[in-house]
């Protein structure tokens, strides 16, 4: 099976929130949530020892998807393509997925009662043309792709790399998919951050 | 996390009346009450079948709630069939007694409801054991569920058994019930406490007054109580029940206070 995912080259993003903006253009998200969003790592240390860097997050399109294992109905699920998705007509709003999901990239949407989340803009990958937030990324940042076809766009960026320059967020059991390349141009990366607050895009590192 | 007061009710009812039955199935092996039992038993049905319906009003779109049959999982699913079981269970129970069935049947039904109640009870927490929840991936927090409901459901049936005006005998052991059920409810909730950080910082006061002294402390003391001075068991199993109840109805709600995501990048809370 595919592992269709976003690839984020960290040391070209600009943390401009275009892929945001186009997220929402494109998928209607409602005012107030998000499907995609930037975080603002840091500053971090000490200087002139410090670190700070735009960290673009979305549905990291995990493995072992905890959202699909506790969801009751199905609705959560993996399609043909590997890609996790949410089914919102079998979706009764337990709410589970959401309580699931390590990373919290899950969103409410309140006029239909039912979770909803990036879908990997299926819609236009079915099409052959990118997910919104990669077409419009202004840096070339975004790559969209699977993981297990060399010729991908994200197995060919990600080719470009050292192994120790290429991250995920925290592991859990997860697995997630998505791989973000961060070298040390940019500095340390750090596996477990939290924001400042909501809505704030400000992270910082999870200390102990 | 925002308190999921469906969920709190759901699990603190329907536990209480779980560990109810069971109750009234161990006195089918020992043979102390007189006319406690039919009425335990429907009374810790309609707690099931209350806490059911609470539960259902957490969710947005019931009318889609069937389609939980077509998905066979871990969670809601397994509640759901766990308090359908129980509550058969219990009906069957029930049926046998008002029809003054053979001891042997009864005995078999009682050993079912009080394996139910404790198998229901647990899972019902267990649902919440999750990677990606910190505060909550412990087998101490379904042990916890288990324990403050067994507290209830015990304190519950020394009330039935007052009320009724159950012999001495009875009554005392109906107190040994609660006092059981009360240190099980401390033992555990301390465990979780210990295990999961609650017992200090935030969630402290919460903690320790509404858990532990209201949901262990208080029936455990009515429970001693109730062991030396059978007169006064109505007024000692109000308030093991209350004080139990509000134990219980705390534990859940700390959890919901306690929850510490892995990283809630969204900054979203439920």
């Amino acid at each position: 099976m595919a592992r269709n995912c976003i690839v984020v080259n960290i040391d070209r993003c600009t943390g401009c929130f275009g892929c945001e903006v186009a997220c929402k253009m494109e998928n209607s998200v409602a005012l107030g949530e998000r499907w995609s969003k930037v975080l603002t790592v840091g500053p971090i240390g000490e200087y002139p020892n410090m670190v700070r860097y735009a960290l673009p997050t979305m549905c990291q399109q995990c493995e072992d998807a905890p959202c699909v294992s506790v969801c009751p109905t199905g609705a959560s699920y993996r399609d043909s393509e590997g890609v996790v998705l949410v089914n919102k007509e079998q979706c009764i709003g337990c709410k589970y997925c959401m309580m699931a999901c390590p990373y919290g990239v899950r969103s409410w949407n309140k006029a239909e009662s039912c979770v909803e989340k990036c879908t990997l803009c299926g819609h236009l990958t079915s099409q052959g043309k990118l997910p919104a937030c990669v077409k419009s990324c202004a840096a070339a940042a975004r790559f969209y792709g699977d993981l297990d076809d060399p010729n991908s766009d994200v197995s060919k960026e990600l080719a470009k790399y050292n192994e120790s320059d290429i991250h995920t967020l925290q592991d859990a059991g997860n697995h997630p998919a998505t791989r973000y390349i961060m070298t040390d141009m940019i500095g340390e990366w750090q596996d477990r951050i939290q924001p400042k607050s909501h809505p704030h895009t400000a992270a910082y590192p999870v200390v102990g | 996390m925002e308190t999921q007061w469906s969920l709190v009710l759901f699990t603190a009812l329907s536990g209480a009346g779980a560990w109810l039955i069971a109750c009234a199935g161990l006195d089918a092996f020992k043979g102390l009450t007189k006319k406690s039992i039919q009425p335990a038993v429907i009374l810790g049905i309609v707690l099931i079948i209350v806490g059911g319906i609470a539960s259902a009003t957490h969710l947005s779109h019931v009318d889609r709630i069937m389609a939980v049959l077509a998905h066979p999982a871990p969670g809601i699913f397994l509640e759901a069939l766990l308090l359908g079981i129980d509550i058969v269970v219990a009906a069957v129970f029930l049926i046998l007694v008002r029809r003054e069935a053979s001891a042997a049947a009864q005995k078999v039904l009682a050993v079912l409801a009080i394996v139910m109640a404790a198998v229901f009870s647990y899972s019902c927490g267990s649902s919440y054991m999750m990677a990606s929840q910190l505060a909550w991936n412990t087998v101490a927090l379904p042990l916890g569920y288990l324990g403050t409901a067994m507290a209830t459901g015990t304190a519950l049936w020394y009330g039935v058994c007052a009320v009724r005006g159950e012999e001495a005998e009875a009554r005392k052991f109906a107190a040994m019930e609660t006092l059981v059920g009360a240190v099980a409810a401390v033992v555990l909730a301390l465990a979780y406490g210990a295990v999961s950080g609650v017992m200090v910082g935030e969630s402290a006061v919460l903690f320790w007054v509404g858990v532990i002294v209201c949901g262990g402390i208080a029936p455990l003391v009515c429970g001693a109580v109730g062991l030396k001075n059978s007169a006064a068991a109505t007024q000692l199993a109000i308030v093991a029940v209350v004080g139990a109840f509000v134990g219980s109805v705390a534990y859940r709600v700390l959890m919901w206070t306690a929850s510490i995501t892995l990283m809630a990048l969204f900054g979203v809370s439920i």
